[in-house]
């Protein structure tokens, strides 16, 4: 009744059905990725998009915007299958239950294990896992190797304490005219959580509250830091400006080529590579009181995925897939990018600037503060944290400054 | 006879509802929202629960808050009669229609159409210490001896907003202003320059008087918009130095989006509306009383 042409075209529709709905299956993901982290999440997506059928579609929301955006879209059941923003919002979103338990995927993913711990730190809440590194950043403190030189410092030897910073600030400020020995944005709460806090932190403080009943602003530290960032300011060796910088100059100042020592992020690198090519710096550990103290901020994306994703498998793997050794080196490490897992930072990529592996290794020494309405203790204007930094540096009064940011952020923490 | 009558009731209201509709779906019913809202203690992040007059008791005792408004009410008094003053005496100077007059007009008016955002940034930078013109431009003429950093202190940054604001918006004045010279009728102005009226007169007695419905108008304006100002100084102070230029609006803003205390931030737009509310029907008030015979 069939002849052999019957049963082979057949057999050809049933193949050409069989591809065809294999091409039907590509399935789609939507991504959310705050402005600030779209270049490094566009490298990824991009990585993916050409080695895997499935696609990811990346949407960029305004820094300001995502928190009112994902809550509205959570609680509208409208929502992306993944999204990558600050990780300092993670507490927040993990207990209005926001996000995906991704504890079993990333236990049972081997390479989990190696991504930087302030990572897996931030992104875990009573035991369970919500979310992994995504696009880091950290922070680090550069030198202008040129001012060093010319004001008969070693070139080649950062400070490796407080002090040292304001003696070598002294020295790079003796230069005289417009070129300064050191600079902070003295009104940019989230500059200085970046870059002040670690000097802290690596000199034995504690910084925020977890809640109302935790301590805030302990140990010498916070004492020491802001007494050498007023000393640096009444000797003037910090540009008068910097008293009302509200992260507007945070970068700028030090591509100027007139700045001795800074604390910065990560992200300076590639800016100063692209913008001020003949400008000569170091990069080292943001340092503490003594020698041998250092540490870092870990700050960048955390990638998750919130509750009422469509497409979780996708999602899933896609977490997976950015936490490889593929995606790591190739999607950010080439780009310039670091990556989330330390162990990586000695890779072909870096390897020509070793600036760029200090930095990466930062990572591993970071920290980041767990703790709920980080934006009300710090981000904020009006936050406890810049207004210490204010009363402490400009207005002189340490102690008082101290006190005060201590209790108000016990209040906000008992909120 | 009532029968035609009802039936033009009916008319007239076929012919409201659709406004009745809009008002109701856009003014009304969010209204209500957020009077509801701000009756709960509902977090950005979701949840919330009905907690009565709570908020508002705690907004008695919310010296940030108080002292946003107080700041507010400082910078509407200062600027409202800049704007109003430098339209007026602008518009004097343009209402006649000559080329070279509808070229200024053009020109002054050219700010009001750039976004207030953008404007904000542009004069951030204008007054930056290090790459700004206006320090620049300040130090050539020597009005000060070095450039100096504006947003370092309250009354300079409040300052620096009012002049940036002014040269924003002080257009828009000047045209509802020569809208309402070129409306009065030149016999008016004739017959009182007969009977000997110098031109100062003329102002005083005849200009002024007659724009006094574009003096409300242009006087409401702006006043509530410096009551709900917010992207200047988020921009250009970001409320310091040490929270002492926020604005009301700035402080609403910081309760529900930066600490998510949404129901305690629609508490807070709540009372701010009853006190422009107010405010504005005084105006309204003692401008209608001015304009009786």
């Amino acid at each position: 009744m069939f002849t052999r042409k019957t049963w082979a075209v057949l057999a050809a529709a049933l193949i050409g059905s069989t591809a065809l709905s294999g091409v039907a299956s590509a399935d789609t993901a939507t991504m959310w990725v705050r402005a600030s982290g779209t270049n490094a999440a566009a490298h990824l997506v991009d990585l993916w998009n050409a080695t895997h059928p499935d696609k990811i579609e990346l949407t960029t929301i305004p820094d300001n915007q995502m928190v009112t955006k994902l809550a509205t879209g959570v609680q509208a059941r409208e929502v992306p299958d993944l999204v990558s923003f600050d990780l300092i919002y993670m507490p927040d979103f993990m207990k209005a239950g926001f996000l995906v338990d991704l504890t079993a995927d990333l236990k049972a993913d081997p390479n989990y294990a190696s991504v930087a711990q302030a990572y897996k730190d931030i992104a875990t809440y009573e035991g369970k896992i919500y979310g992994a590194g995504f696009t880091p950043d950290v922070s680090i403190l550069v030198w202008n190797k040129d001012l060093f030189k010319k004001a008969g410092l070693d070139p080649e030897k950062p400070p490796r304490t407080i002090g040292e910073i304001h003696e070598d600030a002294k020295k790079v400020r003796a230069l005289g005219g417009d070129v300064y020995g050191f600079y902070f944005s003295g009104a940019c709460p989230g500059c200085n959580i970046f870059t002040s806090s670690p000097m802290m932190v690596a000199a034995g403080s504690k910084i925020l509250p977890a809640n109302g009943n935790d301590d805030a602003l302990t140990g010498e530290g916070v004492k020491d830091v802001l007494e050498a960032f007023k000393a640096m300011w009444n000797e003037g060796l910090i540009p008068k400006n910097a008293q009302a910088d509200n992260g507007a100059n945070f970068t700028s100042e030090f591509m100027t080529g007139k700045i001795g020592v800074q604390g910065t992020g990560g992200f300076l690198l590639s800016e100063l590579k692209k913008n001020a090519p003949n400008l000569d710096f170091g990069v080292t550990f943001l340092p503490g009181a003594k020698e041998g103290q250092a540490s870092s901020f870990v700050g960048g994306d955390v990638v998750a995925i919130p509750a009422g994703s469509k497409h979780l498998d996708l999602a899933k793997k896609f977490i997976a897939w950015e936490l490889t050794d593929e995606a790591q080196l190739e999607g950010l490490a080439k780009n310039n990018i670091l990556p989330s897992r330390p162990a990586l930072a000695d890779n072909k990529y870096f390897a020509a600037d070793p600036r760029v592996v200090t930095t990466a290794k930062a990572l591993g020494i970071g920290y980041v503060p767990w703790v709920y309405h980080f934006a009300d203790m710090v981000n904020s204007d009006s936050s406890p944290w810049i207004n210490m930094f204010q009363r402490a540096i400009f207005d002189g009064d340490v102690d008082g400054a101290i006190a005060e940011a201590r209790q108000k952020m016990k209040e906000i923490a008992g909120e | 006879m009532a029968r035609s009558r009802s039936r033009g009731q009916a008319q007239g209201w076929l012919f409201l509802a659709p406004a009745l509709l809009f008002v109701a779906l856009f003014v009304i019913a969010p209204l209500g929202q957020l009077a509801a809202t701000s009756m709960t203690d509902r977090s950005l992040l979701g949840g919330g629960r009905f907690i009565g007059f709570a908020n508002y008791v705690k907004i008695w005792h919310d010296s940030g808050f108080w002292r946003a408004l107080l700041f507010t009410v400082k910078y509407t008094l200062v600027l409202t009669p800049i704007l109003m003053g430098l339209g007026f005496a602008l518009a004097l100077l343009v209402s006649d229609n000559t080329p070279l007059k509808r070229l200024t007009r053009t020109i002054v008016f050219l700010p009001v159409v750039i976004g207030l955002s953008s404007s904000s940034l542009l004069w951030f930078w204008l007054f930056d210490e290090r790459v700004g013109l206006f320090n620049r431009l300040l130090v050539d003429l020597h009005v000060i001896r070095e450039p100096m950093v504006w947003f370092v202190s309250a009354d300079l940054a409040f300052w620096a907003v009012v002049i940036a604001i002014t040269w924003k918006v002080v257009g828009f004045g000047m045209v509802l202003f020569v809208s309402g010279i070129q409306a009065i009728h030149s016999d008016i102005l004739e017959a009182a320059l007969v009977d000997g009226a110098g031109y100062w007169a003329r102002v005083r007695l005849i200009i002024l008087p007659l724009c006094r419905r574009v003096l409300l108008l242009t006087t409401l304006v702006s006043a509530i918009g410096s009551m709900l100002a917010f992207d200047q100084f988020y921009i250009m102070t970001s409320g310091g130095p040490r929270g002492q230029t926020f604005t009301a609006v700035y402080s609403i803003y910081q309760s529900s989006f930066v600490s998510f205390r949404l129901g305690y931030g629609a508490a807070l737009s709540i009372v701010l509306m009853l006190i422009i509310l107010v405010l504005s029907a005084v105006q309204i008030a003692l401008t209608a009383r001015g304009a009786e015979p």
